[in-house]
């Protein structure tokens, strides 16, 4: 346990030090352009960036126990929030202290904490002139959590020891770390576009991966080929065998040999010939196979270390963000006296890295205003029958397409809209009016803005009224959105969504419609198989029950707008799928795999299709679109509106007319059946020959076929082996309809899987009707 | 040579041709012989003047007609073997399909300009057309060739000749070449799907 902290302290700290370089980075920046001769209202966009970053390093600071720094910090931010007021104004001993103490928070930072306590009396001297630059003639609140610093300092550096047993050794471990860090800083920048390159380029990777399989499958049905071969071989053998016999007696009899035993002779030959050029081949191809499942092994390890260090490079798992946050929580609710349970929920998912820095500053924020404005003290919590620990929840899961929503949940006071609306008048937000006109809803969003704080008193914690603004401001710029719901003594629910940018997955590969389709696996709760009889229909829609919940049913095919031929298997796959809470049953055709998935996003001109959010290339090359598992949830509520029937086209009205190709050589016989089945109700084409049959059956889509037998060109016979043989056909029915009423012919029928065989001089037109209609 | 308009685009003299006459060539020879040809035959086709006087097209075969594209929109020429069918979209998309590991979208024209279908047709090459962001295989039933056509030599398109909106043709060339105006095709917003469920 203590090894396990030691080592993400250690992390955490390098992970600090990189933060706070690049804060220091962009104060120094700023302050230095503040010098500069600029428009008022520039200046106090810069004054507000730098006041943002002092801000954002206090907290960072804070969370690794580095009070040095947060109390300069603290100081600094006090200094700009003056500027903000324009109480005081910029001078350049002002900015010579400003440089100075940012100078010495880059020494801070650079140097490992222990050493760091050599300086508390430079510090308090530099925060002190801070302090005097700022204040001075005004007092201000901030200056109430100003006052505190020195003695609040002691208190906090001892805290480590109190809470943490034994930090003698792993202080001294991260003294080494952080001083290996200075020494070296083996960072290296690099831009995102050659970083991007990497990644796209190593991904393709996995596309050798897949094809390797896909080789080595090819294999094995030649293998499996040769085995039918030796089968074959050993039957024929003996007779083989039996011949030569039978020649050698006959030469034996007649003492010379004849020309066709000669020929013959040869011919046998030959075909031992063959046999042992196939053993050849066999061994050979044994051969090959071990080879390439070496090949495939070593393909994948190498693509799979690659591919694992290029991700390395720039996705991250959610969980290396917040598993500093138990500890900052729990120092957060020690000061304030307060009693909090984090709990997190989808830390493996992964999001790159870009985004998950910037995470960082945003959920240190949100957590201090959680602590501070939202969980209250056991006392009041007690009071308001709620438990006595207060519950913070981090939710991270998968939403719509490439994106991830992250729900920050407390049961704490919620937020009171009223201060809500009074703290924005008084910032000059919204005017009074504007205010009383506000709905409680409207008005939420206003905790996003700038200064607008309902804290009743600033503390070293928060109350400035920044926190939210900074968090919508980070995730904005990544096109994410964030919203706020509350509710007064209940809680309060932060949502935000966030792209996953390069996200790589696993998908479920599944057809529909026989067609192949990729549903992301994380959108997969689960897959069940259920027999056709537990469909149940509830108010005119399919539903299946699992484990006592009723699932809306729905055909994948149906959602996906494709026309599918009914399918009547007793036992039906289901996939579960779930979006926004909602949670819908989908029935596929079958599943047929889970495996890796390379997304490849479309591009123009599909800017964005219904149900489909990208595609991905299989190992056999094929192209296989990747569902959007949000649309298809959507989709199928849009369905559901309609009654079942509608919604299979091929039900009801005029749309279920079936389709019949009548094949018929004889002009006389091809009218008269055409007459029959369209006056019932059948939609009827004709073909004259097996050949055009065949063609029109690849052009078109029929429900069924009915064929004469005896036909010049291609007859019935080879007609039905020719669609039985076809992969898109081969469940098409198939009546054959003949002059020709021997039991061999009849048995050729059923040989080659025709579907009925009706003889012309039994027909009559009921009996083809009902053969029809029990078929189709 | 001056832009006098002549259709002489100099044809390289093949250096390999006079050789190869000389019947007693050696192997080493005839490599030396087969290489410059091959170089002569790589070499771009002559455009001088061409810039102002010349139109490099790309013929092809679509509904019994035959239509031009200008080369500086095609990427490549592929053969259609496997096509993935999109379900959600509108019928002129045909699918997609995997170019070396790039997802590529197929149009398909006759659908598009509500071509009305005559016989059959024989959709099996892709021209790959880009311009800036956008990027997709049209389908063509033959490619006829790569020539270059006088500028000049254009015509106002015929309103019997085809069913594509006039809008969407530079004009007619020479025997009927129709000379598609890509530039507006591609930038075409009509082109682009972007649906949600439910509108």
């Amino acid at each position: 346990m203590a090894g396990k902290n030691d080592a993400f302290m250690k992390r955490l700290l390098a992970t600090f030090t990189v933060e706070a370089d690049e804060h220091i980075k962009n104060i120094t920046a700023g302050l230095i352009d503040l010098e500069k001769d600029l428009e008022p209202q520039v200046k106090a966009g810069m004054i507000e960036t730098v006041f943002r970053e002092a801000h954002s390093l206090k907290g960072a600071a804070r969370a690794v126990n580095r009070s040095d720094m947060e109390t300069i910090c603290r100081s600094l931010e006090t200094v700009f929030a003056e500027l903000k007021r324009r109480e005081i104004d910029l001078s350049p001993s002002l900015f010579d202290t400003l440089h100075r103490s940012v100078d010495m928070l880059n020494t801070i930072t650079l140097s490992p904490p222990a050493e760091a306590a050599a300086g508390p009396v430079e510090i308090s001297r530099i925060t002190e002139k801070l302090e005097q630059a700022a204040g001075g003639e005004i007092e201000t609140q901030e200056a109430i959590g100003d006052v505190k610093p020195p003695p609040e300092d002691a208190p906090r550096t001892s805290e480590p020891e109190t809470l943490s047993p034994g930090p003698e050794f792993p202080v001294r471990e991260i003294d080494e770390t952080a001083r290996k860090q200075k020494k070296s800083m083996s960072t290296v920048r690099i831009s995102m576009e050659k970083l991007d390159s990497l990644l796209r380029q190593s991904e393709e990777m996995l596309t050798l991966k897949l094809m390797a399989d896909r080789h080595l499958e090819d294999q094995l049905d030649l293998a499996h080929f040769f085995g039918l071969w030796n089968k074959q071989w050993a039957k024929i053998y003996p007779v083989i065998c039996e011949f030569h016999r039978l020649q050698e007696k006959s030469e034996k009899q007649d003492g010379k040999r004849r020309q066709d035993d000669i020929r013959f002779a040869r011919l046998l030959e030959f075909g031992e010939r063959t046999h042992d050029n196939m053993k050849i081949l066999e061994s050979k191809l044994a051969e090959l196979r071990r080879r390439s499942d070496r090949d495939r092994y070593a393909t994948g390890l190498m693509v799979d270390n690659l591919l694992g260090d290029v991700k390395q490079i720039l996705m991250l798992p959610f969980s290396t963000l917040f598993e500093a946050f138990p500890k900052l929580l729990r120092d957060l609710s020690h000061d304030q006296g307060k009693d909090v349970e984090l709990s997190i929920r989808g830390g493996e998912i992964e999001i790159d890295r870009r985004i998950l820095e910037e995470m960082r500053t945003v959920f240190i924020h949100l957590l201090r205003n959680t602590i501070d404005h939202g969980i209250e003290k056991p006392e009041a919590r007690t009071k308001n029958g709620k438990p006595p620990r207060g519950m913070i929840q981090i939710a991270v899961s998968r939403s719509e397409g490439n994106r991830v929503e992250i729900l920050l949940t407390d049961d704490g006071g919620g937020i009171d809209p009223g201060g809500l609306k009074e703290a924005s008048c008084k910032r000059g937000i919204v005017s009074e009016e504007e205010a009383r006109k506000l709905t409680e809803q409207d008005a939420l969003p206003l905790v996003f803005q700038s200064g607008v704080s309902t804290s009743p008193i600033i503390t070293d914690i928060s109350g400035r009224g920044l926190g939210l603004a900074i968090v919508r401001e980070k995730i904005e710029k990544f096109g994410g959105r964030v919203s706020i719901e509350t509710e007064r003594h209940k809680g309060t629910t932060l949502r935000m969504t966030l792209p996953l940018t390069v996200a790589t997955f696993r998908g479920v590969l599944v057809t529909a419609a026989e067609r192949p389709f990729i549903i992301p696996t994380t959108d997969v709760e689960r897959t069940v198989r259920i027999k056709r009889e537990e469909i149940r229909t509830v108010e005119n829609r399919e539903t299946l029950s699992l484990e006592g919940i009723t699932i809306p049913l729905v055909k994948l095919s149906d959602v996906l707008e494709l026309s599918e031929r009914t399918d009547e298997s007793p036992v039906i796959t289901v996939l579960i799928l779930e979006s926004r809470g909602k949670r819908i049953g989908f029935r596929v055709d079958e599943i047929l795999t889970e495996q890796e998935i390379l997304v490849k996003g479309m591009s123009q001109p599909l800017s964005r299709v219904r149900n489909i959010t990208a595609a991905t290339i299989l190992g056999s090359g094929k192209v296989v679109p990747v569902l959007n598992v949000s649309d298809l949830v959507k989709s199928a509520a849009a369905s559901a509106v309609r009654p079942v029937a509608p919604a299979a086209p091929e039900a009801g009205g005029d749309t279920a007319r079936k389709t019949v190709l009548v094949v018929e050589d004889s002009i006389t016989s091809r009218m008269l059946l055409k007459n029959i089945l369209e006056t019932s109700g059948y939609l009827v084409k004709t073909a004259v020959d097996g050949i055009d049959g065949i063609s029109q059956l690849k052009t078109e889509e029929f429900d069924a076929v009915v064929s004469d037998v005896d036909m010049p060109r291609m007859n019935g016979f080879n007609l039905t082996e020719k669609i039985r043989g076809d992969k898109k056909l081969a469940r098409l029915p198939v009546v054959l309809v003949t002059a020709l009423g021997s039991r061999e012919d009849r048995e050729r029928g059923i040989d080659v899987g025709a579907n009925a065989y009706i003889v012309k001089n039994s027909f009559d037109q009921s009996n083809l009707l009902e053969t029809l209609r029990r078929l189709v | 040579m001056k832009k006098t308009g002549g259709k002489s685009h100099g044809a390289p003299e093949d250096p390999g041709l006079v050789h190869a006459k000389s019947s007693e060539a050696t192997t080493e020879e005839m490599r030396v012989v087969l290489r410059s040809r091959a170089k002569a035959l790589a070499r771009e086709p002559e455009r001088e003047g061409a810039a102002e006087e010349y139109l490099e097209i790309l013929a092809f075969l679509l509904a019994h007609e035959t239509y031009a594209i200008e080369t500086r929109f095609i990427r490549e020429v592929y053969p259609l073997t496997e096509l993935t069918p999109l379900p959600c979209t509108p019928d002129y998309i045909r699918g997609i399909i995997n170019i070396r590991g790039q997802i590529l979208t197929i149009i398909d024209m006759k659908k598009f300009f509500d071509l009305p279908e005559k016989g059959i047709t024989n959709l099996n090459r892709v021209i790959v057309v880009e311009e800036g962001d956008m990027a997709m295989g049209i389908l063509a039933d033959e490619i006829t060739g790569i020539r270059n056509i006088p500028k000049s030599d254009r015509n106002p398109p015929l309103p019997t000749m085809t069913g594509i909106h006039a809008g969407y043709i530079q004009g007619v060339a020479g025997e009927g070449l129709i000379l598609m105006d890509m530039e507006r095709f591609l930038n075409d917003r009509q082109l682009i799907v972007h649906e949600e469920v439910g509108k």
